[in-house]
């Protein structure tokens, strides 16, 4: 996936537009795009699988080490902004810890943590509202 | 969807740079970001707040056998460029090792420290100013227009809009180096207004050590190495703060 993300880039680089972004975070984008995509239809192929083999399990996403939480805590540290984080407290912490280091659509994060869609996209909308006017006030 | 709001805008940049969007969605929403300002500023934003979050995430290198096949998949031509400067493959190659840890770890990992790592806390555990050019560009009545600073040993231009300034439709404001002696040269592109960071082709103490000013120009288009500016709207001093 990673080969296939580069050489394509690298075929329609005469169509990069500098002004639309840094060659690196573009870079970063096309390949995070295409690992999210990448992701999801392998996640949903695999529950298509199972849901056929009438296995009664659901596809479950592993969690990394360290989890997606403790990846937050460590870059509110590094970053020494664990005040703008920790005003982001409980489900609105944590989903958005799973959309941003697992990668998880709204969808994904409202089966994982077993909620309505509907709560999940509130509460990632309000933690990033509440990153935002944090950082800035910083900035 | 009126796409005019700057609310409905900011909500999607940052749907857009989470990843939270359907593939379906996503798409949707480049072919806006291709010929929206607002949307391309208010992505920007939110790639300058989240982004420094993927800090935590170790990099991971790619076996070199990934890169080996994506020089055969190139026909060699990745091998070739790298012989010329600012090629692709200079630009391509640190990317792998972000790529992939990208593809581990689904973050986003560090790119330019000194991209990521905000000012206020270099301040703050120093306790003095980092070694930065700063240059201060002023409209033709004297008002400051443009702050760019960049740290001396950084590649990452940092640039606040003081005032707006009117972008005639599909052009774009470029910034010049103009040095003591010799041709002007192009540094990046700055926005009409709000806050935006560039990367430049070397460190700024490379750039613009002999460099006492800056301007900017509007133009069709960023232009290339070589090129020339059309006329200066913005000008200024490019100083070292140190």
């Amino acid at each position: 996936m990673l080969q296939d993300a580069f050489v394509n880039i690298w075929n329609r680089a005469s169509g990069y537009q500098a002004a639309l972004s840094q060659p690196m975070t573009c870079l970063t984008a096309i390949v995070r795009n295409r690992a999210l995509d990448e992701l999801r239809s392998s996640a949903r192929h695999a529950a298509e699988s199972l849901a056929d083999e009438e296995t009664g399990t659901t596809h479950d996403i592993e969690d990394a080490s360290p989890g997606p939480q403790a990846l937050l805590e460590q870059a509110g540290d590094a970053l020494a902004i664990r005040d703008c984080l920790d005003e982001i407290e409980g489900p609105q912490r944590q989903c958005l810890a799973l959309a941003f280091y697992q990668g998880l659509s709204h969808a994904e994060v409202a089966a994982h943590i077993g909620s309505p869609i509907g709560s999940v996209k509130g509460w990632i909308r309000r933690a990033l509202d509440k990153l935002k006017r944090c950082l800035d006030r910083l900035a | 969807m009126n796409y005019n709001k700057p609310e409905l805008i900011d909500k999607l940049a940052a749907e857009y740079v989470l990843g939270t969007m359907s593939a379906r969605v996503r798409r949707r929403f480049q072919k806006i970001l291709r010929t929206s300002l607002a949307t391309q500023r208010a992505v920007q934003d939110w790639e300058q707040r989240l982004t420094p979050l993927a800090r935590a995430v170790p990099a991971v290198k790619p076996r070199a056998a990934t890169w080996d096949a994506i020089e055969r998949r190139t026909g060699g031509a990745a091998r070739t460029a790298e012989k010329s400067s600012g090629s692709f493959l200079g630009l391509i190659k640190p990317a792998l090792g972000v790529a992939f840890g990208v593809l581990a770890t689904l973050g986003v990992v560090r790119l330019f420290p000194d991209a990521v790592i905000p000012i206020d806390k270099i301040v703050q555990s120093r306790s003095t100013l980092p070694e930065s050019y700063v240059g201060l560009l002023t409209d033709a009545n004297n008002n400051p227009v443009v702050l760019a600073s960049s740290t001396r040993h950084g590649k990452t231009m940092s640039i606040k809009m003081l005032r707006k300034v009117d972008v005639p439709a599909g052009k774009v404001l470029q910034l010049w180096a103009i040095p003591a002696e010799g041709a002007a040269f192009p540094l990046g592109v700055v926005p009409a207004e709000g806050k935006s960071t560039f990367q430049m082709a070397d460190t700024s103490e490379k750039l613009l050590s002999k460099v006492p000013r800056l301007g900017v120009s509007i133009e069709d288009a960023p232009v290339q190495t070589g090129a020339q500016p059309s006329t200066y709207v913005l000008t200024g001093n490019c100083v070292k703060l140190w």
